[in-house]
């Protein structure tokens, strides 16, 4: 019985934090979905989110939900300066090309944050008490990030399939030289697809912030450039929000495998979660390599 | 009313159109007929500006347009319907009129050129909430011009419209693009394969090979008709 609550504890808390692994992932998938690059770069964005929540928090005393639209006009910002410098020159180049330059830009993000903070681990700790849901309690801060993550999510589907810019972003994901004849300026397009993408993303490092008990330091994104390519795999690469919901069912997976690999002795579970999560992206690559929710 | 004078461009570094000389007068059906691989299409492209001209001159209603992006040519007016259709094949048929009404003259004008194009092609209409990717190709062909009206053009360019189309059916797009002449009032620069079709439709044909314009005049001048015949029909 205990082994059940704990499971059906750890499953709750796997959705929690899959919303946020979601929202941390969509702007990985945007992009790819527009741009068709792959942002090997995407964990240095999730670091920047983690150091926005930090510093606001620590020098403001502004805590990390309030700090989002600080994520989102940073991330923008950065998102546009990155495109018109970089990618623009990228599009339609061959893949190595793009490969290397979002590699080479998120080490270069993360030396610059290495160069300012230091490379030591950094916390804070926001405590505004919990929610006791009988099998496991969870803190508030952690509820108010997984209805913040499904509100951001909610707002962009809006904003996609509402408003005549969102139209425009489907129009040049279906199909680049039907949206060209149509009038849509498909360059433009681009430069706000990656910078709404690197926005969002910005966003999900603040968001994860709530969930990382050992603190942030400027390497921290790799992780999480490993955990998000699972995801979007999950989601059908390309789609937003097949991400959002990989991000849930990468939340369960990794959570509930915690639970399961806790039972054998002589194993330490956290240790192992992400081998079973990079064991499910290889049987889901190897059954439906274009992901779980991809279409064609 | 669009000219291209000289105009010279290829992909990389292979060079596909050697100095191509071409006019469309305003409100005339011209139409540019090669073999496969001529560069038709790629003069259509260059023109539209989804290829940099690498040399000559384009001139669209008196203006140099030559370096225009293609949405700030079809703020001007001028549209094209691609080889291929390019749909938006997951939306539906109104949504892809939509977007063809993106700009904002275009969209200003919403509600009046959905009317034009729906009692145009009263299909669409029937079909307005089905995705686009499940229409016929008839009818796909059909969308793909309606869209492009969206855009309020002066002058439509349409590479192979009756590409994979049924004889009557590619009867109909013919009716259609003189319609547009004469009811809207639209200039037409067709590239179509079909010789015995582009022979009953242009006021002014261009024969390409090899990226280059090998003749040029009403098609009663440079088409040689019975030599089209015995081709076709074997006559
Ligand atoms: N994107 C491209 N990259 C490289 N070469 C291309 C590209 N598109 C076309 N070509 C080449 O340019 C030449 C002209 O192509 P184009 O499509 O303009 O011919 P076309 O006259 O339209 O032929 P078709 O009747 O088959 O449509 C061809 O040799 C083709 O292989
Ligand atoms: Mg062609």
């Amino acid at each position: 019985m205990v082994f059940f609550e704990q499971l059906a504890g750890n499953l709750l808390y796997g959705i929690i934090l899959g919303a946020v692994y979601g929202l941390a992932t969509m702007g990985l998938s945007q992009i790819f979905g527009v741009l068709k690059i792959v942002n090997v770069g995407h964990g240095a964005f999730i670091m920047v989110g983690a150091y926005v929540a930090y510093w606001m928090f620590v020098l403001y005393s502004v805590n990390p939900i309030l700090s989002i639209p600080v994520a989102l006009v940073i991330g923008l910002a950065l998102g546009l300066g990155i495109f018109y410098i970089v990618i623009r020159r990228l599009i339609g180049a061959p893949e190595l090309a793009s490969l290397l330059a979002t590699f080479g830009i998120g080490i270069f993000i993360e030396e610059v944050a290495k160069f300012f903070w230091g490379p030591d681990h950094r916390g804070f700790s926001w405590n505004i008490g919990q929610v006791d849901f009988g099998i496991t309690l969870i803190p508030n801060t952690k509820l108010l990030a997984f209805f913040s993550s499904v509100i951001i999510a909610l707002i962009l589907y809006m904003l996609f399939q509402r408003t005549r810019i969102g139209a425009a972003i489907r129009a040049v994901v279906e199909d680049r030289e039907g949206a060209m004849v149509c009038g849509i300026d498909v360059s433009r397009i681009y430069a706000m697809s990656f910078g709404i993408g690197i926005a969002m993303t910005v966003i999900g490092g603040i968001l994860l912030t709530l969930f990382i008990p050992v603190g942030i330091n400027p390497y921290m994104g790799g992780e999480y450039t490993l955990k998000a390519f699972v995801i979007a795999v999950l989601g059908g690469l390309g789609s937003p929000w097949g991400a959002f919901i990989g991000g849930f069912i990468f939340g369960l997976l990794e959570n509930g495998s915690y639970t399961i690999l806790g039972l054998i002795p002589g194993v330490e579970p956290f240790s192992l979660t992400r081998f079973v999560a990079f064991s499910a992206l290889l049987v889901i690559l190897l059954v439906k390599p274009t992901g779980l929710m991809g279409g064609e | 009313m669009l000219e291209a004078e000289n105009l010279e461009t290829g992909y990389g570094p292979m060079q596909i159109l050697w100095g191509i000389t071409i006019k469309a007068e305003k409100q005339s059906i011209t139409t540019i007929i090669g073999p496969n691989g001529a560069g038709k299409t790629t003069i259509l492209r260059a023109i539209m500006g989804m290829i940099q001209p690498w040399n000559g001159k384009i001139t669209y209603d008196g203006d140099d347009v030559t370096m225009l992006p293609p949405h700030k040519k079809v703020e001007r007016g001028l549209s094209m319907v691609l080889e291929g259709r390019h749909l938006f094949g997951g939306m539906t048929v109104k949504e892809n009129l939509i977007l063809g009404a993106y700009t904002k003259q275009a969209r200003e004008r919403l509600d009046d050129s959905l009317e034009i194009v729906y009692t145009l092609f009263p299909i669409l209409k029937e079909r307005s909430t089905q995705k686009a990717g499940t229409l016929s190709g008839g009818q796909q062909q059909m969308l793909a011009i309606a869209r492009a009206l969206m855009t309020r053009p002066k002058l439509i360019m349409l590479d192979e419209p009756s590409q994979g189309l049924a004889p009557i059916v590619v009867e109909q797009v013919m009716d259609t693009l003189k319609k547009l002449r004469e009811e809207l009032e639209i200039t037409i620069l067709l590239v179509e394969q079909n010789v015995l079709v582009s022979y009953h439709t242009a006021d002014y044909t261009y024969i390409i090979e090899n990226g280059q314009v090998v003749k040029e005049g009403e098609p009663s001048e440079c088409i040689d008709i019975q030599e089209i015949r015995k081709a076709y029909l074997g006559v």
